[in-house]
């Protein structure tokens, strides 16, 4: 079983790759039903955004005047250059227009025919595989030394495991605990590893060294504990699979959607530059180390 | 795409140096000729940026079908390598089920046909019972690789011709039973422009039979506006190669300063959206947020003329970059290239080649809306929607609008380039327009 749906996947993303290879323009037509439009509730929904983000506002305007003195300030010199370090980039782009070609054959259509599920049902999904995730979070945020931040993971998978019914309900959420989920990639980081090239990764998307070994270390983890027997089970492959399709229906990325030549480096530039402010996060409290002159990003 | 674009629009979070500022105010105060009401309006800058408020917005309907065509051109040339993946034109489809007038809605510069605003126009003119296509601007690097006959983007006519013909095309092969009883042009920015061109053009050839075009906030000269947001790019961020460098630097180091005082795991949607009251304060950061985003969209068109004009600027003609190559000094050398380069490397010696009896000046005279101006004067069914604090207009090209349209056209006093797009008093002005119900503003 588990075999054949390999050969399935791997029939599917040969056939993606395979889709307009050749360079000559294209007369035919495609048609793509899209999940429609809900203007009326996605105005409504701004309205309530825009009210909380200016609440967000006046209390991050007085937590910065109260607590101004505890973390020492970037100053622009602190910034890292434009360029970003990829040393791969020539397998990097084969791999991200493999990956936009394997997204628009197979992943998107199948993520956008899910979005016609119930919302209650894909809700529940979306909350049991992030549960799921808890258990890692648990891991890594002890090996981080963050035993606070451990506790409140913990705190939200045994409260969502037993009352939110095996993690189908985010009760702990509506208890003030809201999720905040980390991975291995993060612990590499706690512990002074720098970003690393930019990496594209099949099938998963731009990354870099440090996060790729950092995803290898989540599964690890996941694989290991083996949390019901959900990760080597006859189930495996298909809750992976319906877990991508959960993961990607919830991301509103759409490949070459810019159209741009340039969209590479943008979503490298990007990409990269999120991780750098993560980090820049994560040690906040430890001593500035001199930036190296003229090293690009990430390296 | 939407954190792609607030990502952008985070990224374009200026702060500028003092010296920057005092440059920036004096240049920017409205002169005699200058803007309407002067680039140092705050008001319309922060529109510009933020866009129609959400309690401002018209009623919206629950819920509207969509339909994404993808549609390969006869005409198209050959596909670059680098554009594999602009091979068809895209557009997108909201259908009535029932027999109505279908509305097509071009979209602003370097816009796809699904932004934001377009999205916005689609729930308002399908709330009215239309039919809705909308589509993306010539000058977006899909229109340009599967739809444009030259590939070098920003020639009102040579556009609007493709345009049409890509009309015809997308109308012949809508999805279904779609019953259409009229057909009605619109745009946003330059899109107004070009949707006032297709009805003329449509106007002598009858092939659709286009019955009103609504310009929304048009330019009146494409070159001169696209100067201003040059001129706007030089004040605020400058000219030289370590302006964008001294943006970013900036802008990084006050994220990460938000960042760290935060207590977030992670940087998302809405720590950038909270990042970008206290990174956007002045008029001379919004200025750059505004000229930035229009740069990005010109980095594009200047690299896709650049390669099909063959004229060498950033990419070799006789080797073009392939799928593996980086771009990476492409897109340094570009960004710091205005649109008075692309006119004078790229735009010029490729119709002066192309169209022996023009010169330089008539290739700038034939990109203005006079060329059309009998036709917006006489005609009853153009219309025009601006606001008088449009950044992209000045006092006499408003003069010129209004003095041209008469009656037909709406002049609001704030909204800034597009800041109300949708807001009651636009959207029901607009179905007045379309339905032929506009009375002018005197009612």
């Amino acid at each position: 079983m588990r075999i054949r749906a390999l050969v399935a996947l791997l029939a599917v993303a040969v056939g993606a790759g395979s889709l307009g290879l050749g360079g000559c323009a294209s007369q035919g037509i495609t048609i793509h039903r899209m999940p429609p439009e809900t203007p009326a509730a996605k105005n409504a929904a701004a309205i309530q955004k825009a009210e909380a983000l200016a609440e967000a506002q006046e209390a991050a305007k007085n937590q910065q005047q109260s607590g101004a003195e505890a973390v020492p300030q970037l100053t622009a010199a602190d910034a890292p250059p434009l360029e970003t370090y990829d040393p791969w980039e020539r397998l990097n782009r084969f791999n991200y227009r493999f990956n936009a070609r394997f997204d628009e054959a197979v992943f998107l259509p199948v993520s956008n025919g899910y979005r016609r599920v119930p919302s209650p049902i894909r809700s529940g999904v979306n909350h049991f595989f992030a549960n799921l995730a808890e258990v890692d979070s648990v891991v890594n945020y002890t090996l981080q030394g963050r035993l606070g931040r451990g506790v409140r993971s913990l705190g939200r998978f045994a409260i969502n495991s037993t009352i939110g019914i095996g993690g189908l309900f985010d009760f702990a959420t509506k208890f003030h605990l809201a999720s905040a989920p980390t991975g291995f990639g993060t612990t590499l980081s706690k512990w002074g590893m720098h970003p690393g090239p930019f990496l594209v990764i099949p099938f998963f998307g731009p990354s870099t060294l440090r996060e790729g070994v950092g995803l290898l270390g989540d599964y690890g983890t996941s694989y290991g504990i083996n949390l019901a027997n959900l990760y080597r089970g006859n189930q495996s492959w298909g809750l992976g699979v319906l877990n991508a399709v959960d993961k990607r229906s919830n991301i509103s990325f759409r490949y070459y959607s810019t159209g741009s030549p340039f969209e590479y480096e943008t979503i490298r530039f990007l990409y990269v530059r999120k991780l750098l402010l993560e980090d820049e996060g994560l040690h906040k409290k430890d001593p500035r180390k001199p930036r190296t002159p003229d090293a690009p990003a990430g390296q | 795409m939407k954190f792609f674009q607030k990502c952008v629009i985070a990224g374009t979070l200026a702060a500028l140096a003092p010296t920057a500022f005092a440059r920036a105010d004096a240049i920017l105060a409205p002169a005699e000729h200058g803007p309407a009401t002067g680039l140092a309006d705050s008001a319309a800058l922060r529109a510009t940026v933020y866009g129609t408020p959400p309690q401002d917005m018209a009623p919206m309907p629950a819920k509207v079908p969509l339909v994404e065509m993808n549609i390969g051109m006869p005409w198209a040339q050959p596909v670059p390598e680098v554009f594999w993946f602009d091979r068809k034109l895209r557009v997108w489809f909201s259908a009535q089920d029932k027999p109505a007038p279908l509305a097509i809605v071009i979209s602003g510069t370097g816009g796809d046909g699904n932004t934001t605003v377009l999205s916005t126009l689609r729930g308002v003119l399908y709330g009215a019972g239309y039919h809705v296509l909308t589509m993306p601007s010539p000058t977006f690097p899909g229109f340009i690789v599967s739809t444009s006959s030259t590939g070098v983007a920003g020639d009102l006519i040579q556009d609007g011709h493709d345009l049409y013909a890509a009309m015809q095309r997308i109308v012949a092969h809508l999805p279904g039973k779609v019953q259409i009883t009229d057909i009605d042009v619109l745009g946003y920015s330059l899109g107004g422009a070009n949707a006032a061109i297709v009805k003329s053009i449509d106007a002598s050839e009858h092939k659709l039979n286009i019955h009103r075009a609504v310009s929304i906030e048009p330019p009146v000269s494409l070159f001169a506006s696209v100067g201003r947001l040059d001129n706007l790019y030089a004040i605020s961020i400058g000219s030289e190669d370590t302006g964008v460098e001294r943006l970013y630097q900036k802008i990084y180091a006050q994220l990460a300063n938000l960042y760290r005082a935060s207590d977030r795991v992670e940087i998302d949607e809405n720590f950038l959206l909270s990042a970008a009251g206290s990174v956007l304060k002045t008029d001379a950061e919004f200025s750059a947020a505004i000229a930035l985003t229009f740069r990005i969209n010109l980095m594009n068109v200047f690299f896709a003329g650049d390669l099909y004009a063959g004229t060498g600027v950033v990419v070799d003609p006789k080797h073009p970059p392939r799928v593996g190559d980086s771009l990476q000094q492409a897109s340094r050398i570009l960004r710091g290239k205005p649109f008075s380069e692309y006119f004078t490397k790229v735009f010029a010696p490729y119709y002066l080649k192309h169209r022996p009896h023009s010169t330089t000046d008539s290739l700038i005279a034939d990109n203005r809306l006079d060329i059309i101006g009998d036709a917006l004067r006489s005609d009853p069914d153009y219309y025009v929607q601006t606001n008088s604090d449009d950044l992209i207009l000045d006092k006499s090209e408003l003069a010129w609008l209004v003095n041209t349209l008469g009656s037909k056209i709406a002049v609001y006093d704030h909204g800034g380039h597009l800041g109300n797009v949708g807001d009651r008093q636009q959207a029901s002005d607009m179905l007045d327009m379309l339905a032929g119900r506009w009375r002018g503003t005197a009612r």
